[in-house]
């Protein structure tokens, strides 16, 4: 080890949302003098939008931090920040392969979390060394010895030397930055060796193209140095490598353990995929890193412009956000009743969220989405079997032989007044419940097989609004299993409503049926003539609702001074118009296709 | 040949539902009356030029044109009558049908709300000619009157209707208004009994309309959900209202009267002549402040300040408020001719619309009419294109669909 990468050390921040993770960072930025507290407020400015407003992180951002420890030497640290949800978990995972240490940040009052859980069982397996920091000491309700409990019993790790603090008044922030330098191992790693460095992230930047955020596990690499990636075998000349001071700082070289980034005119992000190993094209490592894999979609939509002139505005969009984000799929959709779109691939829910809402934010597209379906496995009579992400193509009844959903492994934690409750809850959800551990005498978590399909109906509101939000979910995918699925279609004035359609299983067809077709009954104006809303499956009618007609659209008076005003009513009344879908002759605002997504309103 | 239009702006007071232009009296100045007179004889003079050829009738409206006293009336009359002609009636592009008699008098109407008129008043009204009285009935609901600001009763309706028939008018309107706050479909039955008990020749039965600036439109749209105070009336919905239109217009043609157009209802050839102008986008010359005119396919509003409006025309100019004066293009006239002729029972004139825009109609809008066609709602017959009186009521969704391109 040389002398310079023993004064390294390589740490992130594991918590729950809200639980302090992006304050203490703050702190940290702060107390080492990396940034005045003016500077990181522009900082903050200048973060999305989103992620101040949901304070959860879903970029990651990297900082080195130079702290001038007790022992008189000064230090290198390098945080590498990490998105605390289920739906970048892979992300998690890297992030912390990174690493050699991790800081667990838990609220004082409200104990540990499902996601903080699973996260930690992560940093576990990838041998970090985890530093417990109980924050928010100072409120009233703080209970710091309950927290230790649960840290020793839950995770069984050692929560005597837990750090009491405060990121919101600097309590404890010099306490853990010697924590991180005494207790957190320095990088292994030999600056000899042919070069091997883990990618954790990536953006993109219009001058100098994708640039891979990467932790150097052996080797250096400096401008000039060929470089592969491992998982394509495509080669680039380095242009530029720097570090994060937090701005992109260019420096000579980067060696065996230190983290920053590199540039070499590389085009898409999508040759700088997270998990991927960089290594020298010249001087090759024989074997890349562990862990790789492809980011996989679980949640798939149709994402229509509502104007149909906005397509190419709409292709132009998700291809500037595909830039920045490797795990965004989409292609070309057309559906009868919304014209030309795109199916778009997520990682989660959240993910599909944020992107909508950056669609809307950042580029001002006004968007119709339809309602996320996840991907089923249609095993047919012939023999053939078909992935489908969408529900309008399902095959024909007669061909299915059969059906196949993904389930995922849940964990839920709550106190335990709420058991009744979630085992209610995933009973209604096609759970399968398959333990339960207590983690103190009061909290529980239960382990349960679910349909991912009914995650991503309405799983998580309602689990927050039956427990008073107490409860916190973890999931992973398990693997696909066959379910008593049905196609719902919806007819509107007798014509099948494409974008409607959703796989339900058959036994919560008709409710949800019913429910959805007096909910369309609502959310659709009254025409000229009386519309019938049906549900069906297959040839069955199993719903139906009639919106009656119009019976009042009139100016009542008309006369010389009123016409400019009347026809400029009438032109009015027609731009708002040409914000619904046409469907053969029946006008369908936006919302109704939202409608499949939350029938519970 | 245009056809005139007169507005007198002022009112004894303002009723919670109007958005006319008009000046209560209670708050207006003594000398606002003689600014006015005078205003609008400069305006006659100035504007005749505009209608050399005379003009094919005359609607003196409001505002209360009644409010004034006889000698204002007459003297308002008399500046009107000297400086323009009054056709002949043959020469307009429909006379209308009906008796003989009738289509030799230029139609001359004057507004009044009841408790306005007097023997006097109409001795000068008839002295020039004025052959038709549009009286502001609106409702036979005392408690209902009150309500929406009238200062009559149902008595005031039948004195006046009884002062204008021997003042020797054999041309009578009755507005009535339904949709009232609080209103039933019975009210508005007895209502029109009522109206039809005392034989006008003319009914114009509007849908209350919130404008927006109104007391009412401020009660009721600020207030989507229609919460009101416990025993407070409430809007009658869209489907009580088209109740009370579709009653209505049946109980009005069994009693003989004729349903041209969408709210108006008249005894064969006692259809209203200077409103059919505007409903065949015919030329009209408005005087007054906040009248408008629509000449040469310009449209010019007056301005709506009186004071403004008299020292323009002091002045020797017109007192055109520049903001609302509209050139019209030529997909702005066809959408306001469909708009306007689609209101009377007779349609569209397939012929007078070709050569009007030397394009027919089909060529313009082919498959949406066909469309309307195959339902019903529109028809095609003799020449001519309408709407079926069955769908007047949702006339707007048509328009929406097929006019605003």
């Amino acid at each position: 080890m040389s002398l310079a990468s023993s004064r390294i050390r390589n740490f992130c921040i594991i918590a729950h949302i809200d639980h302090g993770k992006s304050t203490l960072a703050d702190r940290l930025l702060e107390f080492t003098g990396t940034m005045s507290a003016r500077e990181l407020k522009e900082q903050v400015l200048d973060s999305m939008d989103l992620e101040r407003e949901r304070g959860i992180t879903i970029k990651l951002h990297s900082v080195r931090l130079q702290y001038k420890a007790k022992d008189g030497e000064v230090y290198e640290l390098n945080l590498i920040d990490t998105p605390g949800h289920v739906d970048f978990s892979y992300e998690v995972s890297r992030s912390l392969a990174a690493c050699e240490g991790a800081l667990l940040v838990v609220d004082a009052a409200q104990g540990i979390e499902a996601q903080t859980l699973a996260n930690v069982y992560l940093a576990l397996e990838n041998d970090l060394e985890i530093i417990p920091v109980i924050n928010k000491i100072d409120l009233p309700s703080a209970d710091p010895e309950m927290v230790k409990r649960e840290i020793e019993d839950v995770i069984g790790i050692d929560a005597s030397e837990a750090i009491l603090a405060s990121a919101k008044n600097g309590i404890g922030v010099e306490e853990i930055l010697e924590a991180i330098v005494h207790r957190i191992p320095p990088p292994q790693g030999d600056d000899e060796k042919p070069l091997k460095a883990l990618i954790f992230d990536s953006k993109f930047d219009s001058y100098r193209g994708a640039i891979p955020y990467i932790r150097i596990f052996d080797g250096k690499v400096r401008r000039g140095t060929n470089i592969k990636m491992m998982s394509s075998g495509k080669i680039f000349e380095v242009t530029e490598v720097g570090i994060f001071t937090p701005g992109m700082t260019i420096v000579e070289e980067l060696k065996a353990g230190q983290v920053g980034y590199l540039a070499g005119s590389i085009k898409n992000v999508q040759d700088t995929r997270v998990g991927d190993t960089i290594t020298d094209a010249d001087n090759p490592v024989a074997e890349p890193l562990p862990g790789y894999r492809k980011a996989v979609s679980m949640v798939f939509c149709g994402l229509y412009p509502v104007e149909s002139s906005d397509y190419d505005k709409l292709k132009d969009a998700l291809e500037k956000l595909q830039l920045n984000d490797a795990s965004l799929v989409f292609e070309n959709e057309t559906s009868v009743a919304l014209g030309m779109g795109f199916r778009c691939g997520f990682l989660g829910l959240l993910h599909m969220e944020i992107i909508q809402e950056r669609l809307e934010r950042e580029f001002a597209l006004n968007i119709i989405t339809t309602a996320p379906s996840v991907v089923y496995k249609v095993n047919k009579t012939n023999g053939e079997h078909v992935l489908v992400d969408n529900p309008a193509l399902l095959p024909p009844l007669g061909q299915i032989e059969s059906i196949e959903e993904p389930v995922v492994r849940a964990s839920i934690m709550v106190p335990s007044e709420y058991i009744g409750t979630i085992m209610e809850l995933n009973q209604e959800k096609r759970g399968t419940f398959l333990n339960m551990d207590y983690i103190t005498p009061t909290r529980v978590n239960l382990h349960y097989e679910l349909p991912l399909s009914e995650i991503v109906y309405d799983y998580f509101d309602q689990l927050k609004s039956r427990t008073k939000g107490y409860a916190s979910l973890d999931y992973e995918l398990k693997g696909y299993k066959e379910a008593n699925l049905v196609k719902l279609d919806i007819l509107v004035n007798g014509e099948l409503v494409d974008a409607l359609s959703f796989i339900v299983h058959r036994e919560k067809a008709y409710q949800r049926a019913r429910k959805l077709v007096e909910k369309l009954r609502g959310l659709i104006p009254r025409q000229m003539f009386e519309v019938p809303i049906q549900a069906v499956i297959g040839s069955k009618v199993i719903a139906r609702e009639n919106i009656r007609a119009l019976r009042k659209d009139v100016l009542a008076k008309c006369y010389g001074g009123d016409i400019t005003r009347k026809r400029k009513l009438l032109e009015k009344q027609k731009e708002g118009k040409k914000r619904m879908k046409q469907v053969g002759s029946v006008e369908i605002p936006q919302d109704a296709f939202m409608a499949v997504l939350k029938m519970d309103d | 040949m245009p056809s005139l239009y007169v507005h007198v702006p002022f009112c004894l007071k303002k009723c919670a539902y109007c958005a006319f232009y008009s000046i209560p009296l209670a708050g207006c100045r003594e000398d606002w009356k003689g600014i006015y007179l005078q205003a609008v004889a400069e305006e006659a003079k100035l504007r005749s030029k505009e209608a050399q050829g005379g003009v094919s009738s005359l609607f003196l409206g409001g505002g209360t044109p009644t409010i004034l006293e006889p000698l204002e009336l007459d003297s308002l009359l008399s500046a009107i009558h000297k400086n323009f002609s009054f056709g002949s009636p043959q020469n307009t592009a429909s006379p209308p049908e009906g008796s003989k008699a009738q289509q030799k008098e230029i139609e001359k109407t004057v507004e009044a709300n009841p408790g306005t008129l007097t023997k006097e008043k109409l001795n000068v009204l008839v002295s020039y000619g004025i052959n038709r009285i549009s009286l502001g009935a609106q409702s036979f609901n005392d408690r209902m009157l009150v309500q929406i600001g009238r200062i009559h009763n149902k008595e005031d309706i039948r004195r006046s209707v009884w002062l204008i028939r021997q003042g020797g008018i054999h041309n009578l309107n009755l507005d009535l208004i339904f949709g009232l706050p609080g209103q039933t479909l019975t009210d508005w039955q007895d209502t029109l009994r009522r109206a039809v008990e005392l034989e006008p020749e003319h009914l114009s039965l509007y849908a209350l309309m919130l404008e927006e600036g109104t007391p009412l439109a401020r009660k009721f749209s600020s207030n989507p959900l229609n919460v009101v105070e416990e025993g407070d009336p409430v809007l009658p919905d869209d489907d009580i209202q088209a109740d009370m239109y579709e009653w209505a217009a049946g109980f009005l043609q069994q009693q003989g009267y004729r349903h041209y157009e969408i709210s108006n209802f008249a005894r064969a050839g006692f259809e209203c002549r200077h409103n059919l102008t505007y409903w065949q986008s015919e030329e009209y010359l408005g005087l007054g402040p906040g009248a408008v005119s629509c000449l040469g396919g310009v449209r010019t509003k007056n301005t709506e300040n009186l004071e403004l409006y008299g020292k323009l025309l002091f002045a020797g100019r017109e007192a055109f408020d520049p903001l609302e004066t509209e050139v019209l293009t030529r997909e702005q006239k066809i959408s306001e001719y469909l708009m306007l002729a689609l209101r009377t029972a007779k349609g569209v004139d397939l012929n007078a619309f070709t050569q009007k825009f030397k394009e027919s109609i089909q060529d313009i809008y082919g498959l949406k009419l066909i469309k309307y066609i195959d339902k019903g709602v529109l028809i095609q017959d003799e020449g001519r294109l309408r709407v079926n009186p069955r769908y007047f009521f949702v006339l707007n969704s048509l328009l929406v669909d097929i006019i605003c391109q």
